[in-house]
């Protein structure tokens, strides 16, 4: 006549009453949802783990959308979000290449061929430079 | 005398791309920018070309032209000026926002 004792299970002391289960080898319903309570009750913890790796930083992004504007020369007031793409903004292949050089330039990278046919959105370009950068940063 | 083969589209942008870096390696300001500037607008003059001859011919100007300025570049290191050109002063400290800046002079 084995009772479940979930009733002796402390919720008020989360992270010693798993592992009292866990060596009791007790298997309580309960399951611990640690995600949801880290970020609301740890806003210091830093949320590298929930990091998308893709993404790139939001000055990374703004610096490239200024510089298309320069070289596309289009008006401040046109919006354009990373997922703007060079030939809807009414660049051709050769402005691609200059705000590839421009970008160069600003970021003091160093792109080669073969990545700079593939750029053709506002967010790839920002993607390229952040792991260029990076890539920079470990061999200095 | 050999034919020139017609440049795929990749040739023609790597050798806009070669013409490009070749000028940011000059020092003097001038011929920097102008090096630039004549890069961009001959590709841009002759991108509607559709004759194949006339697209190797322009190709192989090019390929000479990345030459000389490849040379001009080394020979110029030898001679470099010890002052800025004052444009160059001018952007470095005002930024390359395109506007004419109005600088008083007493």
């Amino acid at each position: 006549m084995a009772t479940v004792s979930a009733a002796s299970v402390r919720f008020a002391s989360l992270k010693p009453a798993s592992r009292s289960n866990q060596t009791n080898g007790v298997t309580s319903g309960v399951k611990f949802v640690t995600i949801g309570t880290s970020k609301l009750s740890f806003p210091s913890l830093r949320s590298s783990r929930f990091r998308v790796h893709c993404a790139a930083k939001p000055e990374t992004v703004n610096k490239v959308i200024d510089i298309v504007k320069k070289q596309l020369a289009l008006s401040d007031d046109t919006s354009l979000t990373p997922e703007s793409k060079f030939s809807s903004l009414g660049a051709d292949s050769l402005d691609t290449v200059e705000i590839v050089m421009c970008l160069e330039e600003e970021f003091d990278i160093s792109v080669d061929e073969d990545n700079s046919q593939n750029i053709t959105t506002v967010q790839e370009a920002a993607d390229l430079i952040e792991k260029l950068v990076l890539q920079k940063a470990e061999a200095a | 005398m050999a034919v020139a083969s017609v440049p795929l589209r990749a040739e023609v942008l790597s050798l806009l791309r070669s013409l490009l870096k070749t000028a940011r390696k000059f020092g003097d300001y001038n011929i920097r920018e102008y090096a630039r500037r004549r890069a961009v607008d001959g590709f841009r003059e002759n991108k509607e070309l559709l004759d194949p001859s006339a697209i190797a011919a322009a190709f192989a100007e090019g390929t000479s032209q990345l030459e000389v300025a490849k040379r001009q570049a080394s020979v110029y290191t030898l001679y470099a000026p010890s002052a800025k050109s004052v444009m160059e002063i001018i952007i470095i400290h005002f930024g390359n926002t395109g506007r004419v800046v109005m600088i008083a002079t007493a």
